[in-house]
């Protein structure tokens, strides 16, 4: 196939033919971080907006060296969504970056589909660097990746994600992922943020964390935001810790070639033990590592596609 | 003066269990026998569709306020080029329409710039805030037909109670638009499978559901009318059903998009699917219908919401809520409702008619001689792709945009003048 | 309706394969330099490999590897679609080596432009030679094949299509295609 998509909004939209195109594609730019020159002139004379509109520091400097490796000229642009509500608008604020002649925005916004609304508006290529609750696909991919990598593919796999699913994007990309690419997917963690409704599209919906990683190939844990707890949705952190937390008693009852993954940053010994995170069924750091690779595919084919 | 012969129209009435083919005769304003026409304007309406002046009870005409969106010059076109010949003007103006200063005003420029009837609803409690009652005798005397703090709902239950004991000494109906807002807090949408996977925050529909619940037991403790706004999900459309059959005095409006439209069009993350309630289920979609159908929702109104284009171009959250209706409203109903087979076209008429009429305590809403010629044609037939920068409102927030519908409005006639002629 | 003509049959294009061996054999075991074969993406690849088997069958040993030069193109972001990355795979330290890049076609010299790029940022070659089945003698850029299979001149709107194996509805062969709109 040929990569055909001037944006990256989501998994929801790839096929499955597209998101291993993406991993493929991403395999190779692998190599290029690890290579003594760090560097491709794929993007050279092309100008890439960072355009975050809700802080970010991982994802922020993830994009930044991914554009660099390509040789992409990078502008940073921060802004608050409380901001722009009362001046200027968030179209009006993409159209002025755009009349720059840049090529490419990667932007986080924290309202769901403000990419999608602004994709459709504008001529340039739009990546999803994370909206709202809604999709961060480039994460999403680079799970994907990782797990790709130490599992060799996805049919059959067993998938649990655990945590805060409900207000989670990283879980919605990384479900459509699996979903589409043949793994089996559990969402596992307190009643009040994992709703039912996932049963609905084949994901199984359940709130015992021995019930979701027994059987799990690959365990995904999410960061516990201490406002949910402000918001009443659980009791505590304590309380969440001792029944969600991923504990190294809890490995004990796992199969012993599970990958632990978490897409950062950790609350250790929150939702997982800092032992565990640190040890050897962990892959963090290395869904870091692919990140930048996922990322610099995910730049490669968007700013190539463009007539 | 002025005399009107409408000839060989399909005449539904109603009121008077009507369905056959007639003339009707207009002179001076009301309707007349057609032996006591002198020299009349002779209009030829055959294939086409006759009824009383549709109502609608749920209209925001944003003047005072926000004229940008509109005015009362351009809501009332907007309504004389959908058929409705009133329209009950909602009070969340700005300033509200919650003192008979306000209510003189929107009736004086009604009188001046309105080209359909408007007749004004005053608020509930001062500002629609919901903490104080507002001055519901002197907005009687000033006028208004109903009483709502639409777009708010009253969360203090005591308040209520007493706003409904006291608007029943007034003989003003309620019409309360139910959201308990704790539940509702902070949604954009429909809490459900499709807020769940967009990852947006979902407004459930037990936020309506317990107003409702509210509704009915104060409507028969009191034994006053109460008249459910934009009804929206099964269980509410249950309870209705339920509590009228118990000939307690309540009534319930749908809107042509909850009865079209579902919570998985906001996946396109266009602001026009976003409306307060909102596009519900498509089983909940489905009670309303039947719920239309049974006679349990008597009333089709539109809850015209005019935004500008700037207010709607924004991200889904930032979006207000809200989406116009007045002049998609029967086409849409026609080609959803009618032309699919659910309801009979005099069913719809009733619910643009006469339901509407007895909310506001309006009675003998017919086409009898001696009543105001307040009539609308419509032509069942006429096929045609819904185009917004036609609209006379000043807004063009739709999502019922290059829709293809059947059911084209042809004349629609205030007190014997014309205020709207198309294709006839 | 698109015209495939075939310029040399399977016989001669193995013939050319060989003679491209000879070429880089003599030139090399003088030198008596260890070399290693870069393949470009795609169809150098294969022709890398039978180079290499050739050699071997002379009882020559040469290092072998496959370039990709897809991220060094010089018309990223000028079409609308882009084409699968393969695989590239240099498993020799490219320092100091003499690296004979081979490619079927040398065309107009951008894909070679680009693999020299690509090449050289492994490292630092001590020599790098071109080795083409088909030179077709006119290129864009001031690029020159060292050894060469065959010289075809066609006008430059045609493609010259090298076909390795024998696939249904094609023979192997060297074919010229001349895409006709009708």
């Amino acid at each position: 196939m040929q990569w055909k998509r001037k944006d990256l909004l989501g998994l929801y939209d790839l096929s499955a033919e597209e998101i291993t195109f993406i991993l493929d594609t991403a395999a190779e730019f692998k190599k290029v971080s690890e290579r003594r020159v760090k560097k491709v002139p794929a993007l050279r004379g092309m100008t890439v907006v960072n355009f975050f509109v809700e802080p970010s520091t991982r994802t922020r400097v993830s994009f930044e060296l991914a554009e660099q490796r390509l040789s992409a000229d990078i502008v940073n642009m921060q802004a608050q969504a409380s901001s722009l509500l009362k001046g200027e608008t968030l179209l009006d604020t993409v159209k002025n970056i755009e009349a720059l002649q840049v090529d490419l925005v990667v932007m986080r916004h924290s309202a769901t589909g403000a990419q999608n609304f602004i994709a459709d508006r504008l001529k340039c290529g739009v990546i999803n660097a994370g909206d709202g609750a809604h999709e961060h696909p480039t994460q999403g991919l680079l799970d994907l990746f990782t797990i790709r990598e130490k599992k060799g593919g996805f049919k059959g796999l067993n998938v649990s994600i655990i945590g805060d699913i409900l207000h989670s994007r990283v879980a919605r990309s990384n479900i459509w992922g699996l979903l589409k690419l043949g793994a089996n997917v559990t969402v596992a963690g307190p009643s009040t943020l994992v709703p039912r409704e996932f049963e609905e599209i084949g994901v199984r919906v359940c709130h015992n964390l021995k019930d979701a990683v027994a059987n799990a190939d690959v365990v995904n844990l999410l960061r516990i935001q201490h406002e949910r707890q402000n918001n009443g949705f659980f009791p505590g952190i304590g309380e969440y810790s001792s029944h969600f937390g991923l504990k190294a008693a809890t490995l004990d009852i796992m199969k012993p070639d599970a990958l632990i993954m978490h897409p950062g940053p950790i609350n250790r010994d929150v939702e997982l033990a800092g032992e565990v995170a640190d040890g050897p069924n962990s892959v963090i750091l290395e869904q870091v590592t692919n990140g930048l690779a996922v990322r610099m595919a995910v730049l490669f084919l968007v700013a190539g596609c463009r007539k | 003066m002025s005399e009107l012969l409408l000839k060989n129209a399909r005449i539904i009435d109603p009121a008077r269990n009507i369905d056959k083919a007639g003339n009707i005769a207009v002179a001076d304003g009301v309707i007349v026998e057609e032996n006591s026409l002198n020299n009349p304007e002779i209009i030829d309406l055959t294939g086409k569709v006759l009824s009383p002046g549709f109502i609608d009870v749920h209209v925001h005409l944003r003047q005072p306020g926000n004229t940008t969106a509109e005015t009362i010059a351009s809501g009332t076109a907007a309504a004389a080029a959908g058929g409705f010949t009133s329209i009950v003007a909602m009070p969340n103006t700005s300033p509200s329409a919650d003192t008979a200063g306000a209510i003189e005003y929107l009736r004086r420029i009604a009188a001046e710039q309105g080209v359909v009837k408007v007749l004004p609803c005053g608020n509930m409690t001062k500002g629609g805030k919901g903490e104080e009652m507002a001055g519901i005798g002197s907005l009687k005397n000033a006028g208004v037909v109903a009483l709502s703090d639409d777009g708010k709902c009253i969360q203090d239950h005591g308040l209520m109670r007493h706003v409904v004991e006291y608007a029943k000494s007034f003989d003003l109906p309620i019409m309360d638009h139910c959201e308990e807002t704790t539940l509702a807090a902070g949604g954009v949408m429909n809490e459900g499978k499709w807020s769940v996977l967009l990852g947006m925050n979902g407004i459930p529909g037990a936020s309506e559901e317990l107003i409702i619940a509210r509704n009915i037991i104060f409507a028969r403790e009191i034994g006053w009318k109460i008249h459910m706004q934009h009804v929206s999900t099964r269980e509410s459309v249950d309870m209705l059903r339920r509590a009228r059959a118990k000939g307690i005095p309540v009534t319930g409006e749908a809107t042509p998009h909850h009865l079209t439209l579902t919570d998985e069009c906001v996946k396109k993350f266009d602001t026009n699917y976003k409306m307060n309630p909102p596009l519900r289920t498509e089983d909940d979609r489905q009670a309303l219908i039947e719920g239309v159908a049974d006679g349990t929702i008597t009333v089709i109104a539109t809850d015209h919401a005019p935004h500008t284009q700037t207010a709607k171009l924004v991200e889904f959250d930032h979006a207000p809520f809200g989406i116009i209706g007045l002049e998609t409203a029967l086409p849409v109903c026609f080609t959803q409702l009618v032309a699919s087979g659910i309801i009979t076209i005099p069913q719809l008429i009733a619910k643009m008619t006469t339901g509407p009429a007895e909310v506001l305590g309006i009675r003998d809403y017919s086409l009898a001689p001696g009543n105001a010629a307040d009539i609308t044609v419509f032509d069942p037939e006429a096929e045609y792709v819904v185009d917004k920068n036609k609209f006379r409102s000043k807004s063009r927030n739709t999502p019922f945009d290059g829709m293809t519908v059947k059911g084209k409005i042809n004349l629609t006639i205030v007190d014997g003048k014309i205020v709207f002629r198309e294709g006839c | 309706m698109t015209s495939y003509v075939k310029l040399f049959d399977s016989a001669e294009m193995d013939n050319a394969v060989c003679e491209l061996a000879r070429q880089i054999s003599s030139h090399f075991c003088d030198t008596g330099k260890e070399f290693a074969l870069v393949g470009i993406h795609q169809l150098g690849v294969p022709l890398a490999q039978r180079l290499h088997d050739k050699l071997l069958e002379s009882g020559i040993k040469s290092e072998i590897g496959m370039l990709d030069i897809t991220m060094y193109r010089d018309d990223i972001g000028t079409r609308n679609m882009l084409p699968r990355i393969h695989e590239t795979i240099i498993p020799f330290d490219v320092n100091d080596r003499v690296i004979i890049l081979v490619d079927d076609v040398l065309s107009s010299g951008r894909t070679i432009r680009a693999a020299l790029d690509a090449l050289t940022d492994y490292g630092r070659p001590g020599l790098i030679r071109l080795a083409v089945l088909v030179d077709r003698g006119d290129p864009e850029f001031p690029i020159r094949a060292d050894f060469v299979g065959f010289n075809v001149s066609l006008p430059a709107e045609r493609k010259v299509l090298v076909n390795f194996e024998d696939i249904p509805g094609m023979d192997a062969g060297i074919y010229d295609v001349n895409w006709q709109t009708k």
